[in-house]
């Protein structure tokens, strides 16, 4: 979420191209505009940067540095300067992104997308001892930032050091809305999206709402009461309907309702010919 | 802003035309047809109708939207969701005309952003019922252009896929 406060513009070069960015924006975003593939696993556009993962890592070299003199940090909490040389593919990025794989690998051994990164970084086998488990989270956090974005914050990092893991402290902060599974990078959270018309996530139960109609799954009640709350919160009217409708019955609802104006105009429009 | 997307549901004969267009043109990945931001509709024996994002002055969407994911694009006036989605599904909920929707074969929401100023509905639309202009046709000039164009959905898909 690294927006530009001002319309102001810093000039900087990023792996030998020369481009523009808004001052305060983030190396990460900047490159990522260019076209130039950063990998990460903690960033997202919607979300406060964080520097979990480490995986961005990029060179860089203020002006007046000497020549020889660069580096190493985290582009997506990095802004950009006025003069600033980028190098996003080096040498010296690649083997401490394979670094950091590296000990992920050891981290989560189970992680099928982890290993995959590792091997584009030339990491077939992690170095260090594997973890004895099936856990896959590698605590990146984006799970914490996102239902903090949604207003929930139910899910929290507890305790500290090497025994850190993400948990629901408390269960009724949740909503059961799954946003945390779906940005998982690993798929750390296991969840049953539906099961009979129930859905599970952070050992907790939840019931569903179905649209009558159509039988599409709108959510859990706590998650339309959450969206209500929200809305009204913000000033909207909130209908009754809008709870128990998937968006393709609204649609077909309100071209019903709208349709029987159109055709009374046009009768009276007609008549009054 | 000078043009708008204007719609005039009792021109519509509910052809799909306009559902196949968006398609065709919002699909990310070729050979998957992405859910069409356009839906038209038979209401009854007499009336169709076709619905899309009315852009609204106040959108309830981005109200809702927990993180600026919904931004009006100033040059063509439409709501527009960018990357920032995170996918809560809030506006999906949120917007009473149902204009705001999940697909699931992509697994993205997608909503209507008049194809950033050349709406492909508009554009093979057979009866003037979609038509994007500086100002409203009248109905002769609707049956003028569609006395021009074909309504045949074949000939039309043909069209499409020439360009």
């Amino acid at each position: 979420m690294s927006e530009a406060k001002t319309n102001e513009t810093v000039h900087l070069t990023i792996d030998g191209r020369e481009v523009d960015a808004p001052k305060g924006a983030m190396i990460l975003d900047v490159a990522r505009g260019m076209g130039i593939d950063v990998p990460s696993l903690c960033a997202h556009p919607g979300l406060e940067p964080f520097g979990a993962c480490r995986l961005c890592v990029v060179e860089i070299q203020k002006p007046g540095w000497d020549d020889w003199y660069k580096q190493l940090v985290t582009s997506c909490l990095y802004p950009v300067e006025e003069g600033l040389k980028v190098w996003t593919d080096s040498d010296e990025v690649r083997q401490n992104r394979s670094v950091v794989l590296d000990l992920q690998m050891a981290r989560v051994p189970e992680s099928d997308y982890i290993r995959e990164l590792g091997r584009q970084y030339g990491v077939e086998k992690t170095s260090y001892a594997e973890r004895d488990t099936k856990d896959t989270c590698i605590m990146c956090t984006i799970c914490v930032r996102a239902c903090e974005a949604i207003g929930r914050s139910a899910i929290a990092t507890l305790s500290r050091g090497p025994d850190k893991y993400v948990d629901v402290p408390n269960k009724d902060a949740c909503i059961g809305c799954l946003v945390c599974a779906s940005l998982c990078p690993t798929d750390a959270i296991p969840f049953t999206a539906n099961d009979n018309g129930k859905r599970r996530i952070w050992d907790k139960e939840f019931d569903l709402v179905t649209d009558e109609r159509t039988g599409e799954v709108l959510g859990t009640p706590e998650y339309l009461a959450h969206v209500q709350k929200r809305a009204e919160g913000n000033g909207l009217v909130w209908p009754e309907t809008l709870k128990q409708e998937s968006a393709k019955v609204k649609r077909y609802e309100y071209a019903r309702k709208l349709s029987r104006v159109a055709d009374v105009e046009d009768r009276l429009a007609d008549e009054a010919k | 802003m000078s043009k708008r997307l204007y719609v005039t549901p009792y021109r519509c004969i509910d052809c799909k035309v306009c559902e196949q267009a968006c398609s065709l043109a919002n699909t990310p990945v070729p050979g998957v047809p992405a859910r069409p931001r356009v839906q038209s509709f038979k209401v009854d024996d007499q009336n169709n109708f076709v619905l899309l994002c009315l852009q609204c002055d106040e959108p309830s969407c981005q109200a809702v939207c927990p993180v600026g994911a919904l931004e009006r694009n100033p040059e063509t006036g439409a709501i527009e969701v960018n990357d920032k989605c995170i996918g809560c599904g809030f506006c999906v909920r949120a917007c009473p005309f149902g204009c705001m929707d999940y697909d699931d074969t992509h697994n993205e929401y997608i909503k209507c952003d008049v194809c950033k100023g050349d709406p492909a509905c508009a554009k093979y639309c057979p009866t003037g019922a979609l038509v994007w202009s500086d100002k409203p046709w009248t109905d002769q000039e609707a049956e003028e252009y569609a006395k021009k164009k074909s309504s045949d959905p074949f000939t039309i898909a043909l069209e499409m896929t020439k360009k």
